[in-house]
């Protein structure tokens, strides 16, 4: 739903769909932008001696909103499993979700009056500042990604890019048959590997070093330069199916890269929020513990 | 002799197709290759990959080429044997070759040959794979274990430091690291220092605010500002927002007037802030309007709203009690300290105490003229000055000699005026004697004239006065005589009981506020010249204009305003509240200076801005 609004950004308000982030001509964002000022101006008028703190009336009041904002931005996972329409529909929620947590920088800033430490308390500020980037990043690759998402397919699916890496296996095995021994082992190095192997940094970073289809191609195009007449023959054919895999696993590769850069931030946006709720709470205990 | 192979393989829709032929041989050979007997079309063979040699009727052994292994009932080798009674598995590459057990009554050795499941192809392109999530621990572990960890670390652990120390030595305390330090917002003040790694010492009880005891535990001199009653009332009315607060801090138990509301901590590794002006004058500006019985003047800020001073002044004697007053300056108050000095006379460059001055100057250290320096001592401190010493002080020049016998110089008792007397007449007395020549002496005539004269001089000499000794008592008790020019001298009717009234001076003249002359042992008003010693101590007090001793030559407030303006002013010296009054009064220095001083800025010279070329010099002002 979410790649979809993004998507439907440039079409503008003539289009049928508006986004979550345009809801209602950017109505959470007014909202949020309107609070922010005013909280800036508050901040800068009020008078907190010796310095602005975590611990003034200002600072209380800060960090009780802020907590309470967390608190209802994260209901966004239980929120999310019922789509409804109306003011309360998902889409007012998440847009309201999108712009009310970036306000959550000005509002969790200025509750610790800029004042950090290796504590309990900058843990909680650093842990939500890490989760607000995450969801920032997140909406921004929905924006962009999606786009090269589909043209890194070719106007392929998922499965039919499989398929193409399946065929042209099969006729790997096939074609390597009459090789010798040493040959047909560095094809079946291509065989044997797994396209999706490799850690999750390997997907994020599309950088797959060791590929065992590179290292046949280079060998055995090295192999079509020692040999000649039949012999070369089945090289050959081996060389261009292998020419082929590398296509098909570049597109397969690149295409799982983009989906890995597209899924990443809800490995940190979501644990990182029940780590940030962790911490608020001893946050909160710890400063009436200690008060 | 042979083997009988039976190919098996699955058609598409699952169903098992057997293809069969029977090798009259007793060795075949397994591999990819074409010409292999049994040929396994898998790239994980080899284009030769084994043997399999009927060795008995009951053996058949297997093996493979050099550098190659096959799997013979689950363990890899490189050949074995295989009983035909039993049967076994050889398992080379993904196929199976499974021979059998021989038939009763045949000689041929069975051998199925079936290609293993395939399904790892399948899993390795599931497409759920694509998802990021198959290569990442679950989101729900991650949140969970990362959240119990945190809660561990840093909620259960520190809790748990706390109760550890709550039965603990502070020695103990003091050493070693305590998980509770991971809730500490900031570095505590430099004065604290030493208490960082004690966090119970000052938060004694789980969530209860700090309380003034664990202050006052150490800090047992700190003084209270004023009665808490009359602090209440002195407070100006606080706004609708001030009295919610409050009231919500009463409500969590948070009284006003706590310690901590104005020395707050984890500031970072700081000195105290200076109070704030304000501070005072939220309560100060405007004290008389809410508490009317108070004796202090409202003040806001030292250069636009503070009463003139009012020093302890000597203003009378109960007999022989001295009796001190507050007064203000502007009331002129003169000080009865019975001692007659005029200042002027001494300070005079030209005159007979300067011309003495020099006389004595080698022997004194004095200059061309007398100095303050000269009679007035400052305490080791430099805050004020020692009272002054008679001998000490004025004896140089106003000598008690009156006798020199051989080398010793007899002196007057100074504040023994019975002593004084005597001594006088003593003196008066033993002249006469000696004059009389009553020792042995050369010898006389004899005769009763010489004897009745001498004895009538002895009758003389015995008597307690003779006119001219009474003569010297009295010119002494004189308002020009050795007593009675410093003193004021009771005189009695007759005889020589003549008393001295007792002389006293205010050790400290402002005893709420705090003065030091130290930092002003040079001075330098706009526009003026910087001035040392006697001019130094001129600038601000007048004695060089001062001829009588009752004059009170303390500058008064607008004498300090030349240099001195308020916490922000465009005179040469900002002066907040804190510089001469504490909050925590006390007699001592303010704290906000001794701060300063610990913090080694040290006042040797009050420093002035130099004034703009043009700007009118104002002369020094004094009362």
């Amino acid at each position: 739903m979410a790649t979809r609004g993004i998507e439907n950004l440039k079409f503008g308000d003539a289009a049928a769909h508006e986004s979550f982030l345009r809801y209602r001509g950017f109505r959470w964002f007014k909202i949020g932008a309107i609070v922010s000022l005013i909280l800036i101006v508050v901040y800068l008028l009020v008078d907190v001696q010796p310095r602005h703190n975590g611990g003034s009336w200002l600072g209380y009041t800060l960090g009780a909103v802020g907590a309470g904002l967390i608190v209802w931005l994260a209901l966004l996972g239980i929120r999310k499993r019922a789509m409804t329409r109306g003011r309360w529909s998902l889409k007012a929620w998440t847009s309201a979700h999108v712009y009310l947590g970036l306000t959550l920088i000005v509002i969790g800033t200025l509750h610790t009056g800029f004042q950090f430490g290796w504590n309990v308390h900058t843990l909680a500020y650093a842990l939500m500042m890490f989760v607000i980037v995450s969801g920032i990043y997140g909406i921004s690759v929905y924006a962009i990604l999606p786009q090269g998402l589909s043209d890194s397919r070719s106007e392929m699916t998922g499965p039919q890019m499989i398929d193409a890496v399946n065929t042209l296996d099969k006729q790997l095995k096939l074609s390597a048959q009459p090789l010798a021994d040493a040959d047909s082992a560095v094809v079946l190095g291509s065989l044997d590997q797994d396209p999706f192997g490799g850690n999750a940094w390997r997907r994020l970073s599309g950088n797959y070093s060791a590929c065992a289809n590179r290292d046949a191609l280079k060998c055995m195009r090295e192999r079509l330069d020692q040999v000649t007449g039949k012999q070369a023959e089945p090289i050959e054919q081996i060389v261009q199916l292998l020419e082929k895999k590398a296509a098909a696993l570049s597109r397969l590769r690149g295409y799982i890269q983009r989906r890995a850069l597209l899924e990443v931030w809800l490995f940190f946006h979501i644990p990182l929020t029940f780590v940030l709720i962790a911490a608020l709470f001893a946050h909160i205990i710890s400063v009436f513990f200690y008060w | 002799m042979a083997f009988l192979l039976r190919n098996i393989s699955l058609s598409a829709d699952g169903r098992e197709i057997v293809r069969t032929s029977r090798i009259r041989d007793d060795l075949i050979k397994v591999g990819r290759d074409p010409g292999c007997d049994i040929r396994l079309d898998d790239l994980a063979v080899a284009l030769h990959h084994a043997t399999l040699e009927q060795i008995s009727s009951s053996q058949v052994g297997i093996s493979a080429e050099a550098g190659l292994t096959v799997e013979i009932d689950g363990n890899t080798t490189q050949g074995g044997q295989i009983n035909t009674v039993t049967g076994g598995t050889v398992k080379v590459g993904p196929f199976v070759l499974r021979i059998l057990a021989t038939e009763m009554g045949s000689d041929d050795i069975a051998i199925d040959i079936a290609k293993a499941d395939d399904n790892a192809d399948d899993e390795k392109f599931d497409t759920r794979r694509f998802a990021l999530q198959t290569t990442l621990p679950g989101k729900r572990t991650l949140s969970w274990s990362l959240a119990a960890a945190v809660l561990a670390f840093f909620l259960a652990w520190p809790i748990y430091a706390y109760y550890q120390q709550r039965g603990a030595a502070p020695d103990a305390i003091a050493s070693g690291y305590h998980a509770d330090r991971l809730w500490s917002s900031g570095s505590l003040s430099r004065g604290h220092a030493s208490l960082q790694q004690n966090c119970a010492a000052c938060h004694a009880l789980p969530f209860e605010s700090v309380r003034d005891a664990s202050c006052t535990a150490c800090h047992t001199q700190v003084h209270d500002h004023a009665d808490q009653a009359r602090m209440r009332t002195a407070t100006p009315d606080l706004g609708g927002w001030r009295r919610i607060q409050a009231s919500i801090a009463g409500f969590f138990g948070q009284d006003p007037g706590r310690c901590v509301d104005c020395h707050t901590e984890h500031e970072g590794a700081q000195e105290m802030v200076p109070t704030r002006q304000q501070f005072c004058a939220d309560c100060h500006s405007d004290l008389r309007g809410r508490l009317a019985d108070t004796r202090l003047g409202d003040a806001s800020n030292f250069e636009t709203g503070h009463p003139q001073f009012q020093p302890s002044v000597l203003v009378r004697w109960d007999g022989e009690t001295p009796r001190t007053q507050r007064v203000s300056l502007d009331r002129n108050p003169r000080e009865m300290s019975n001692l007659r000095f005029p200042h002027a006379l001494h300070l005079n460059a030209t005159g007979g105490v300067a011309q003495m001055g020099r006389r004595l100057g080698a022997q004194y250290g004095f200059g061309q003229q007398m100095e303050c320096r000269d009679c007035h001592v400052p305490t080791p401190d430099g805050v004020r000055f020692a009272p002054v010493n008679m001998e000490a002080d004025c004896g140089m020049c106003h000598s008690l000699a009156f006798e020199r016998i051989g080398g010793t110089v007899r002196t007057l008792r100074h504040g023994e005026p019975r002593q004084v007397v005597a001594d006088i007449l003593s003196w008066a007395r033993g002249n006469r004697a000696e004059a009389l020549d009553l020792g042995g002496g050369p010898r006389s005539r004899p005769g009763d004239v010489n004897q009745i004269r001498a004895a009538i001089q002895f009758a003389r000499a015995r008597a307690d006065a003779s006119p001219t000794a009474m003569a010297s008592v009295r010119q002494a008790f004189t308002p020009d005589g050795a007593c009675g020019e410093c003193h004021q001298v009771e005189a009695p009717a007759s005889g020589f009981d003549f008393r001295i009234r007792p002389v006293a001076f205010p050790v400290r003249y402002l005893q709420h506020g705090w003065f030091s002359h130290r930092p002003h042992q040079n001075a330098q008003r706009p526009g003026r010249p910087m001035v040392t010693d006697s001019q130094a101590c001129l600038s601000c007090h007048t004695a060089n204009g001062s001829s009588d001793a009752t004059d009170l030559m303390l500058p008064n407030v607008a004498s300090c305003r030349d240099c001195h303006g308020g916490e922000t002013t465009s005179l040469p010296v900002p002066s907040n509240c804190a510089m001469c009054h504490d909050y925590h009064i006390d007699q001592g220095v303010p704290d906000a200076l001794l701060r300063q001083q610990v913090r080694g800025r040290r006042w040797t010279t009050t420093v002035v801005r130099a004034q703009p070329v043009g700007a009118p010099a104002a002369p020094p002002r004094t009362r």
